[in-house]
């Protein structure tokens, strides 16, 4: 199983949106995908139509951290392939199923199979902020995807990003930003977009669009190429899931960690 | 995620079924897609789809099978080619068939009316949380019945309970087979068996049994003959030379127990039936192989291979020709008519002989018995240095000891029998390998002796049929030693007890006095 992060230390980049589009390309791709929400507001959820899970559901001694509880909540989605693991109040303890994540990954993939799944690809759809649960997301993930507005403050938040994972001595190979909310209109766009690509050459060629479309996912509550399949921003969600893809299968030639 | 297989004995529209959900569960039911047309229900010969619990539709897209054990539904899309499952197009379907009867060609059962299904149940936020699938149909103006499958989403089982409760009030039974749905189109399910279960009584007159035996066989083959003729497929033509091979053997086995002139003439005219047929069966043989035989020589091979198989099923259409002839002629007709007469109960039967009137079990215990003795001898006079005809002698015997404990096979204790045949089978299937190699060397030889026309064929014809007969002589001589290993094990101690106590019937008679003694 791959764990892809979607990542951003400033909110309001398009995080979810990828997310939720990534995560169906995955699945449309034929790969068992799941989408975790451990952004407590449950917007991932909410695209999908997928309710939180009652409170009972989690029993008296369960925590996220159980693996029995985080099988029992998963949900699947309307599209074949696509299961989600909704928003909860028990990611309290997130932090410690992340650890586990990170340590005993084949006992979660083991766990996942016991429970009738066989996830070659996680999506993770993170809070905007960095804390104890996104240090852990960024070991546990197999790649973090960055969405980037192409302007002064976002590029700042990267540089940051970068700062961050180089102080705390995180694998900075592992990040992929790639430019969201993209206006070609704007000049400061255009020129942000070509300074950065000679300064972070792991900067993924595909870009995303500035579109009402993703804005629509709110009213259609679904994925974008499922409503609006033929407009260039689905093509482009398209196109960031083939490059992240070919990213990621690169790890499993040097058999880093098949499944 | 628990699926609900179930029949539906008439239509239910989807506002009905939609009624049955309770109001305060804030569920609604869609139905997305209705789809009717004219379509074909599909099965073997022999019902390997029905005793498998599978439902096979064709209509003009392609194929649909529902699957009565688990709810899968498999699609393909192309026409209904009436060929060999291991000959269709490849696909969803079609995989599935070939695990089931990879030489058997579906036929159709009955027309159909269909008309698809398929729904879901969503939430008050629009979220599908179960989907559903149907296939409804029916026979002319009759009504429609059908099958159809709930699934519920992970995470949602109980609106999959509330559907399935819904379903089963609207008249859903769950169902693992096709029985109900054959029944309710008025469908006689398929009764066909290349290897029917005859129950034998253990003290009736062993005429009796041969007679019930023979008429039996008599129908098997003759009820091949239509799917001959229509060249359906080859397993038509096997079952029949099955059935007539049996009646011919046991006419041989039982000596004593009918008139030996009758016996001899019966013989004869058996023999001459199955002479009919061997050319056709030969290259069906052969013809089957086609793949093997691809994969055994080397690339450059293959031009030739094509020319071989071209030149075979240019035989194979002439012998087709020939045998339909003969099939479908008066003086076969009359012929299987008589055998019908004279494996009768009534008058004009089989002439009795003076062993008619034992007990069938204990003259099948001596039979069995004695052949087996017969095998193990033969057996132990074999050295790696005796010629194939030898390990050909084998193979009759053994086969003869199948057939009898295969006749009798209801007179004895029902897992030791099976145990036994088992463990002949085994044997046989080491034996089958070797003759097969052995013939088809010899085949080769005569065809390229035969073949038509020369010049530019004649060369990449001898080139495959070379490279072919030097891998099928290496084939062979590992296969032999694979046939001593079984044959040590079959002619074993263990084994040799087995049959003892199975069928050593002065074990028995003298259980027997010593209990009246007592």
């Amino acid at each position: 199983m791959k764990i892809l992060a979607c990542y951003s230390n400033k909110g309001g980049v398009g995080k979810t949106a990828t997310a939720v589009n990534l995560a169906y390309q995955s699945a449309l791709n034929g790969y068992r995908t799941l989408l975790c929400d451990l952004d407590p507001q449950g917007a991932s959820g909410f695209y999908l139509r997928i309710k939180p899970p009652k409170p009972k559901a989690a029993r008296e001694g369960e925590s996220f951290a159980d693996f029995a509880w985080i099988a029992g909540a998963i949900r699947a989605s309307d599209y074949a392939n696509l299961d989600l693991l909704p928003a909860s109040a028990e990611y309290r303890n997130v932090d410690i199923f992340l650890s586990r994540l990170k340590n005993r990954r084949s006992r979660l993939k083991k766990l996942l199979r016991a429970a009738g799944e066989d996830y070659q690809v996680a999506i993770l759809d993170c809070p905007p902020n960095v804390s104890l649960l996104s240090e852990n997301v960024f070991k546990a993930a197999d790649r973090v995807v960055v969405p980037v507005i192409p302007t002064t403050l976002s590029v700042r938040t990267l540089e940051q990003l970068y700062r961050f994972f180089r102080d705390q001595g995180y694998q900075r190979r592992k990040l992929l930003p790639f430019f969201s909310m993209v206006q070609h209109g704007k000049n400061l766009h255009r020129d942000t977009m070509v300074a950065l690509q000679k300064e972070y050459k792991r900067l993924l060629k595909s870009y995303v669009p500035f579109s009402a479309e993703v804005e629509k996912m709110g009213i259609h509550r679904a994925p974008v190429a499922v409503f609006a399949g033929r407009d260039q921003v689905a093509a482009a969600y398209r196109e960031l899931w083939r490059e992240v893809e070919g990213r990621v299968k690169l790890d499993n030639d040097k058999g880093e960690d098949g499944h | 995620m628990e699926s609900f297989v179930y029949h539906l004995p008439a239509s239910v529209s989807a506002e009905r079924l939609g009624r049955q959900l309770p109001e305060e569960s804030g569920l609604e039911l869609r139905l997305d897609h209705q789809v009717g047309r004219e379509g074909l229900l599909l099965d073997t010969f022999d019902g390997a789809l029905y005793n498998s619990g599978k439902i096979l539709f064709s209509f003009d897209e392609g194929l649909l099978l529902f699957d009565l054990h688990d709810g899968r539904v498999l699609e393909q899309a192309g026409p209904f080619a009436g060929t060999v499952i291991g000959d269709m197009v490849k696909g969803p379907v079609v995989d599935l068939l070939a695990e089931l009867a990879p030489l058997r060609a579906p036929l159709p059962v009955a027309s159909l009316r269909l008309r698809r299904e398929e729904g879901r149940l969503v939430d008050d936020e629009g979220k599908t949380l179960v989907r559903f699938y149907q296939m409804m149909c029916g026979r002319g103006q009759g009504r429609m019945v059908g099958v159809g499958c709930s699934l519920p989403l992970r995470g949602y089982e109980e609106a999959g309970e509330v559907l399935r409760l819904a379903l089963q009030r609207c008249g859903a039974v769950p169902c693992g087979d096709g029985k109900e749905m054959y029944e309710a189109l008025k469908l006689s399910p398929p009764v066909y068996q290349a290897k029917p279960e005859i129950v034998l009584h253990g003290e009736a007159p062993v005429g009796d049994s041969a007679l019930l035996l023979l008429r039996t066989f008599l129908q098997v083959a003759r009820a091949n003959e239509g799917g001959i003729v229509a060249d359906s497929d080859s397993e038509f033509l096997h079952d029949y030379r099955v059935a007539l091979r049996k009646i011919r053997s046991l006419l041989s086995l039982f000596a004593g127990v009918f008139d030996a002139a009758a016996t001899d003439s019966l013989k004869g005219q058996l023999a001459d039936l199955m002479r009919t047929t061997n050319g056709l069966r030969d290259l069906d043989v052969y013809l089957l192989r086609r793949g093997d035989y691809h994969a055994l020589v080397p690339p450059s091979a293959h031009p030739g291979l094509k020319l071989l198989f071209d030149e075979l099923l240019g035989r194979r259409h002439e012998e087709q020709r020939r045998v339909n002839l003969a099939l479908t002629g008066k003086a076969y007709k009359r012929k299987m008519a008589a055998l019908a007469r004279t494996f009768s109960a009534g008058r004009g039967a089989l002439k009795p002989g003076p062993l008619a009137t034992e007990a069938s079990r204990p003259f099948a215990a001596r039979l069995i018995l004695k052949r087996y003795r017969r095998v193990c001898k033969v057996a132990r006079a074999l050295d790696e240095t005796t010629p194939d005809e030898g390990i050909h002698r084998l193979r009759i015997h053994c086969k003869k000891l199948r057939y009898l404990m295969e006749f009798f096979s209801s007179l004895f204790p029902p897992a030791e029998i099976k145990g036994v045949i088992r463990s002949l089978k085994q044997l046989q299937d080491c034996l089958g390998t070797f003759n097969d190699l052995s013939v088809q060397q010899n085949f080769l030889a005569t065809l390229l002796a035969s073949a038509h026309g020369g010049g530019a064929r004649a060369v990449p014809l001898a080139y495959a049929v070379g490279a072919l007969t030097a891998m099928l002589a290496s084939l062979q001589a590992r296969e032999r030693g694979r046939v001593f290993d079984s044959l040590a094990l079959f002619c074993g101690e263990d084994n040799r007890l087995i049959f003892a106590e199975l069928f050593d019937s002065r074990q028995e008679d003298d259980e027997d006095t010593r209990l009246l003694q007592q």
